[in-house]
């Protein structure tokens, strides 16, 4: 059986494509729209990986990330973050809320900025789940 | 009647007893989530920049948003449906939403986006809802601009169904630019209705933005026919009187507030106030009028959101009608 990969991200556009390049590599993808249900998606379906958005309504992708990665039950999650945000204000934006009290968080497994091409975002998959 | 009345004094002894009450049951009314709603062209970077500094209040998390009016993309007899019309205006709005958002997270703040197609006020007044938001900003060039980017109709609406503050901001008259520090120094128009009172409850959780605050009522012409000097001087000292009340809450929340009276017509009175005081914003409670009421009859608070130079920020009545 695949591997069960979240995709947490508020454009439809992104999800089917994610869904599609996941499905075409023999993964099983689960989807949610924003922050919120991406939570609940991890508690719910314990997912093997988590492909993240940073901008997206309700809760951003830097917030779940934060409290994913400091929760001994999902820290071990590896995290792919996908987005249109640049990775070194996404750095910046965890350092910052480092410094404002927030416990320290690792950097993500991968950083893929937006757009991404089918085989560059599959590649990354495979390489972080070995 | 009766309710008004005795809704007016439940919110008058809250205020007494240093008691904030709001519709969403917190102790304090503050600003945390903050709804900023733009077309870009009336409302950018800049105006974004000028209110940054609530964050010393409570302001944490901003959400964008950007309504593409279903006009821009609705169906035509031989187009169809223009969803490549309304990809490329979702990503024009998504590249500027991205690049405000790089810098609010570079700052620690939390940062959310709609970018939806359909009509304005219900689109708003939805995403509202659904991230509870705190205040909801609105753009409207100034006068002096050929093109009005949100209707009057739309913020009269607007004004009428929501719940929350809204802010509608302006940028200014003579250069086009934004004010630096919006909540700087606030005009506070009141009555003494609920939805002033409301008002005063709002702002005097802002001793970390607000500079000065001017307490200004305008007493109608009406008020004064047929009276004395006698009668005119101590109708100025009532009225002063319960303004300097008011005055005492800012004060005991550390900001320094001045009241003052006027007479004449009250949107006059209240745009003279505001330009002797050089206020950088008029507050007001709203009324909560039907928007029907508001066509026919008018309002206060409508013609300085719409029509006034200065940005107004207007606090919904909380249903007491």
């Amino acid at each position: 059986m695949g591997k069960r990969v979240l995709v947490v991200d508020d454009d439809p556009d992104v999800r089917l494509f994610s869904q599609t390049v996941l499905e075409e590599n023999g993964y099983l993808p689960v989807l949610a729209t924003n922050g919120e249900e991406g939570e609940e998606a991890v508690k719910k379906e314990k997912p093997d990986l988590i492909i993240l958005d940073v901008l997206m309504p309700r809760e951003s992708g830097i917030r779940l990330y934060r409290r994913l990665k400091t929760n001994k039950k999902f820290k071990d999650i590896p995290i792919i973050m996908l987005s249109g945000i640049a990775e070194k204000s996404f750095l910046r934006s965890q350092k910052v809320l480092t410094e404002f009290g927030g416990d320290p968080v690792p950097e993500p497994e991968a950083y893929l900025e937006k757009p991404v091409d089918g085989d560059v975002l599959a590649d990354t998959i495979k390489k972080v789940l070995g | 009647m009766f309710w008004l009345i005795r809704l007016k004094k439940y919110l008058a002894d809250k205020i007494k007893k240093g008691v904030a009450v709001n519709q969403h049951n917190e102790k304090t009314m503050v600003i945390r989530k903050m709804l900023f709603v733009t077309k870009f062209e009336e409302l950018g970077f800049g105006a974004l920049q000028s209110l940054l500094p609530l964050r010393k209040s409570a302001l944490e998390h901003v959400i964008f948003m950007n309504v593409i009016e279903r006009d821009r993309v609705a169906m035509q007899r031989g187009v169809g449906y223009k969803k490549s019309e309304e990809r490329k205006l979702r990503e024009q709005a998504n590249i500027r939403f991205i690049d405000w958002a790089e810098n609010l997270f570079e700052q620690g703040m939390e940062v959310g986006v709609y970018i939806v197609v359909g009509n304005l006020v219900p689109q708003v007044i939805d995403a509202a809802e659904k991230e509870n938001a705190d205040l909801v900003v609105i753009g409207r060039r100034s006068r002096k601009m050929m093109e009005v980017f949100y209707s009057g109709a739309d913020i009269t609406e607007l004004l009428s169904r929501i719940e929350r503050p809204v802010l509608v901001y302006k940028n200014r008259v003579d250069s086009g630019s934004v004010s630096e520090k919006p909540f700087d120094k606030p005009l506070l128009a009141v009555d003494w209705s609920p939805a002033s009172m409301r008002a005063v409850e709002y702002l005097k959780n802002f001793k970390d933005v607000i500079r000065k605050i001017n307490v200004v009522h305008v007493a109608s012409r009406k008020e004064l026919k047929g009276t004395s000097n006698l009668d005119i001087q101590q109708l100025r000292k009532e009225k002063r009187e319960k303004l300097d009340k008011i005055c005492e809450v800012f004060a005991a929340n550390g900001i320094e507030a001045r009241s003052h009276v006027y007479v004449g017509d009250t949107i006059e009175e209240i745009e003279r106030a505001a330009g002797e005081r050089k206020s950088t914003l008029i507050v007001m409670g709203s009324s909560g009028k039907s928007v029907w009421a508001e066509r026919w009859i008018g309002s206060t608070p409508r013609y300085i959101a719409e029509k006034s130079p200065f940005p107004a920020l207007i606090i919904p009545h909380g249903g007491e009608n």
